[in-house]
């Protein structure tokens, strides 16, 4: 007889224990917990940072307060995120000898039921490692790993609906050109059940579908359970430390200079001292190619209305060092273009150092 | 012999002591301090480290309990103390540069050291040389650890 998975369904509930009740079940757990899932959606937006992120670095705090929109931090790592009720959250807390050794099976485990969930309403999901959720392309979600106390924990959603002007907004960014290439990439390169379906489904009727599928494809019983005394007790401590300053404004130290729009599309921003003046550049990349990008600085550009097309002619271009050098060499022959003090090799150190970037988080 | 074990090309020194289940490794001191750090293995199950956090110095430790945490790509997740003590020393470097972890598990990457309070009684849950070596394959084999990649 295999061991059951214990089911909290917890509903709606504040957006914090939205977060600690997973910590409170790792952090409480013993050899005699069982695996547990939980579903939960909080009855709040809120924002919640990475592990290790700065939350002054990461989130326009003042947009938030303004909003009332909280922000908190989780033991599990990755960016910034916005979260509301529009996502049922599937948090796995499990003992580290039930869950595949290897993270990225762990991922791929733990997205089968949700993909399967998305089939049935007719949307055909695929796993894109490491750790997002496809559909045609585009994301549908993400998830997240961590060791917490003696659990192995895993955490994604299942995505009704996506708020991407707020997630675009609460963001720190460089500035508002970034900020709406975020938005744009957000926009062109998410996906929900309802712009699927052009409906939201009913959130029981997905945690019911979800719920059968994580029978089947894990082939355990799924018995519907509650916390107990001491999880309910490491629930109270818990939201009390994760209303702390001192936990909001820990300094973390892990520097996104990118954000992720999903597992092939990137934002990000650089600056470059070139001879002939500072460059800008805040580039959109998808799969290695100039999705979309804005060049600024103080350098000559002559004729200058031909910066535009320069932008014009490199998007949807390779990053490949080679290829872009003839891109730029391109355009530099063919449109007779100056820029005194800026070769074409300075063009292709602004452009590296933007795919060291990203490069240093995917 | 060979100074150092190799597990599906992960490497095991044997002139440390091992909690395997906790993938941390010891190296004793002269000055009666132990160096602890992560394993080979433990690098490359959390794939390149992209922040590494530690614990401050002066702090105490019971064993079991994280002296840091570590956060790859996709997973957060502690490094627990397989000895007891105060936290003497910790590796700035890794603030800058966390794939020390990755590139050197059991050089430049050390985590802390400590001043263990109760390393006679300790040691003994800890394995070395051969011993240390077979645990880690047994372990590897039951778990179906992928082998090592190592970053220059």
């Amino acid at each position: 007889m295999k061991q059951p998975i214990r089911l909290i369904d917890a509903g709606r509930i504040p957006y914090l224990e939205s977060q600690t009740i997973y910590h409170a079940v790792a952090y409480a757990m013993t050899p005699e917990t069982p695996d547990t899932a939980i579903l939960v959606r909080p009855d709040t937006p809120y924002v919640c940072v990475g592990f290790h992120q700065e939350t002054e670095r990461e989130v326009d705090l003042d947009y938030c307060r303004e909003h009332r929109i909280p922000v908190t931090r989780r033991e599990v790592g990755g960016g910034a995120v916005l979260l509301d009720d529009r996502q049922i959250f599937t948090q796995w807390v499990f003992h580290p000898e039930h869950v595949p050794m290897k993270v990225v099976d762990r991922f791929r485990w733990h997205a089968a039921p949700i993909m399967a969930t998305y089939g049935d309403f007719g949307v055909e999901a695929n796993f894109r490692p490491i750790n997002d959720i496809h559909v045609k392309g585009k994301k549908i979600g993400g998830m997240g790993a961590a060791a917490i106390g003696n659990a192995e924990v895993v955490v994604s959603s299942l995505m009704l609906d996506f708020d991407t002007r707020t997630m675009a907004r609460v963001l720190k960014v460089p500035n508002e050109k970034f900020r709406d290439k975020v938005f744009q990439g957000l926009e062109n390169y998410m996906t929900t059940l309802a712009r699927e379906l052009g409906q939201v489904p009913d959130p029981e009727e997905v945690k019911r579908r979800y719920i059968a599928h994580l029978e089947k494809l894990l082939q355990r019983p799924v018995e519907e359970g509650e916390l107990t005394v001491g999880e309910k007790a490491m629930l109270s401590a818990l939201n009390e430390r994760f209303s702390t300053r001192e936990w909001l404004f820990q300094k973390g130290g892990l520097v996104r200079d990118a954000v992720k729009i999903h597992a092939g599309v990137w934002v990000g921003e650089t600056a470059y001292k070139a001879p002939g003046g500072l460059i800008r550049i805040t580039l959109r990349i998808r799969e290695n190619t100039i999705d979309d990008l804005a060049i600024s600085g103080d350098f000559t550009f002559y004729p200058q209305h031909q910066l535009a097309a320069f932008e014009a002619h490199l998007r949807g271009k390779s990053l490949e060092p080679a290829a872009l050098r003839n891109t730029i060499e391109q355009f530099y022959t063919a449109a007779k273009v100056q820029t005194p003090g800026i070769e074409v090799e300075h063009w292709l150190t602004v452009f590296g150092q933007l795919l060291d970037a990203v490069a240093k988080h995917s | 012999m060979s100074d150092v074990g190799i597990v599906r090309g992960c490497k095991i020194p044997r002139d440390l002591y091992y909690s395997v289940e906790d993938h941390t490794w010891v190296r004793t001191n002269a000055d009666g301090t132990v160096t602890v750090g992560m394993t080979d293995v433990a690098q490359n199950l959390a794939g390149p480290v992209l922040h590494a956090k530690v614990k401050k110095v002066g702090l105490t430790r019971a064993k079991g309990k994280p002296i840091g945490t570590v956060e790859s790509a996709k997973w957060v997740g502690p490094i627990k103390t397989p000895v007891s003590g105060e936290i003497v020393a910790v590796n700035e470097k890794l603030a800058d540069d966390p794939q020390l972890l990755n590139r050197d598990p059991y050089g430049d990457g050390w985590v802390v050291k400590m001043k263990p309070t109760d390393w006679d009684a300790e040691v003994k849950a800890l394995v070395t040389g051969e011993e240390a070596v077979q645990k880690y394959k047994e372990k590897v084999e039951r778990e179906d650890i992928k082998a090592c990649d190592h970053i220059e």
